[in-house]
């Protein structure tokens, strides 16, 4: 009778900590939020990102592999922005020796994926993303799947026509760019959110603009440390 | 003859005085239109060597009473030069066209990273680090102003907040 007794309690409890186990963990990213001066928790175990295979700037396969086993920053750029992507390299270069200045426990890769693969081949990637830091990845490949990423992240972008009168038009996702867009130039509005994607090879939280580096370096410690305990 | 010499010497004072008193006038005319748009720490962000595009950032002080728009910006060596306003709507960073930058009377525009800036397209090539570009910026009253902005590397894109 007892054993049946301690058996029923037994299960009982491995019941609960099975069931209650996943909120848990919830439950404590849900409580760093309060702590986070800047990032935003975007953990959500119920929506991985989908399999995606793209080309790093050197050609070889980029793929969710590539963001597990370490901590990534990870964000959208394209070549042709003048003001915000540069500003956004710039700041990651400067938040990477910052991190090593400051001989932090984690100094995340840099991941630039474009938004505008049509332009942004490897190539012409690795000589842009390299200049902010010789360590730094750029991302191309297949527009579909950039998109679904983009998409899986949270993130959006349009682009930007001129007419004959040099006005801006903007095209909505489903159109295409005419055929002489290359030639006559075309822009892209954006989302400008920097992500730090976990060991897992998910989206952990996203750091909005304006972006604060000490902020984020202090945030970034704090989301390692949960994330490991 | 006397009476000569001294008409003589009186035109030729009097004459003189004129001259000085254009020059002068002139001097004057030059030094306030200096004076009236005032253009402060012009810099071209230092850009990897196969950018596409840079960005140009100054700030312009208009000491007239009245509002002065910059309308154009000219420098050989680029395919075309547009003014710019990135605009964040709700986290999406818009690039918007601009056919003018207005400055205010007595005021100041800034323009900096993720806000007003000067597009330079089309590098025939990249300026590199420490290099300095003339460009010339053309307002609506008819000012001129010619610049030199250093090629450097750019500033964070927004100040320091104190951690809450």
């Amino acid at each position: 009778m007892n054993i049946k007794i301690l058996t029923a309690i037994g299960a009982l409890l491995l019941l609960i900590t099975v069931a209650f186990y996943p909120l848990d963990g919830a439950k404590n990213y849900k409580s760093l939020s309060a702590q986070l001066a800047t990032a935003q928790i975007m953990h959500n175990p119920d929506k991985p990102l989908s399999d995606f295979s793209l080309s790093d700037h050197n050609g070889h396969v980029f793929s969710n592999n590539n963001l597990k086993d370490n901590w990534t920053l990870l964000l959208f750029i394209y070549t042709h922005c003048p003001d915000i992507c540069p500003t956004e390299l710039a700041n990651m270069s400067m938040l990477k020796a910052q991190l090593e200045n400051t001989q932090a426990e984690v100094v995340p890769n840099v991941v630039a994926v474009t938004f505008d693969p049509l332009r942004d081949t490897p190539k012409v990637l690795k000589t842009y993303v390299t200049h902010f830091d010789k360590g730094f990845v750029g991302v191309s490949g297949d527009p579909q799947q950039i998109d679904q990423l983009v998409k899986d992240f949270g993130a959006y972008y349009e682009r930007v026509i001129y007419d004959e009168n040099g006005k801006q038009i903007t095209l909505n996702k489903k159109e295409s760019l005419p055929e002489d867009a290359i030639e006559k130039g075309y822009v892209i509005n954006h989302t400008a959110r920097i992500y730090l994607v976990s060991p897992d090879g998910e989206v952990l939280a996203g750091f909005p603009t304006s972006h604060n580096l000490s902020n984020m370096a202090n945030d970034i410690e704090k989301l390692v440390k949960a994330f490991e305990e | 003859m006397l009476n000569n010499i001294k008409i003589a010497l009186f035109t030729l004072t009097a004459l003189a005085s004129t001259t000085a008193a254009i020059a002068q006038n002139h001097v004057h005319q030059q030094n306030d239109d200096q004076h009236q748009i005032t253009i402060i720490d012009p810099w071209i962000r230092s850009a990897p060597a196969n950018a596409p595009a840079l960005g140009l950032f100054l700030k312009i002080s208009n000491n007239t009473n009245q509002e002065v728009r910059l309308v154009s910006v000219h420098t050989p060596g680029y395919k075309r030069i547009e003014l710019h306003r990135t605009i964040n709507n709700n986290g999406m960073m818009k690039m918007v066209k601009q056919d003018f930058m207005p400055i205010p009377a007595q005021g100041k525009l800034h323009l900096k990273p993720g806000s007003w800036h000067v597009m330079l397209i089309g590098p025939n090539r990249v300026p590199g680090k420490g290099e300095k570009i003339e460009l010339s910026l053309e307002f609506n009253n008819g000012n001129t102003q010619t610049i030199q902005a250093l090629v450097r590397k750019g500033k964070r894109m927004m100040k320091h907040h104190s951690a809450h």
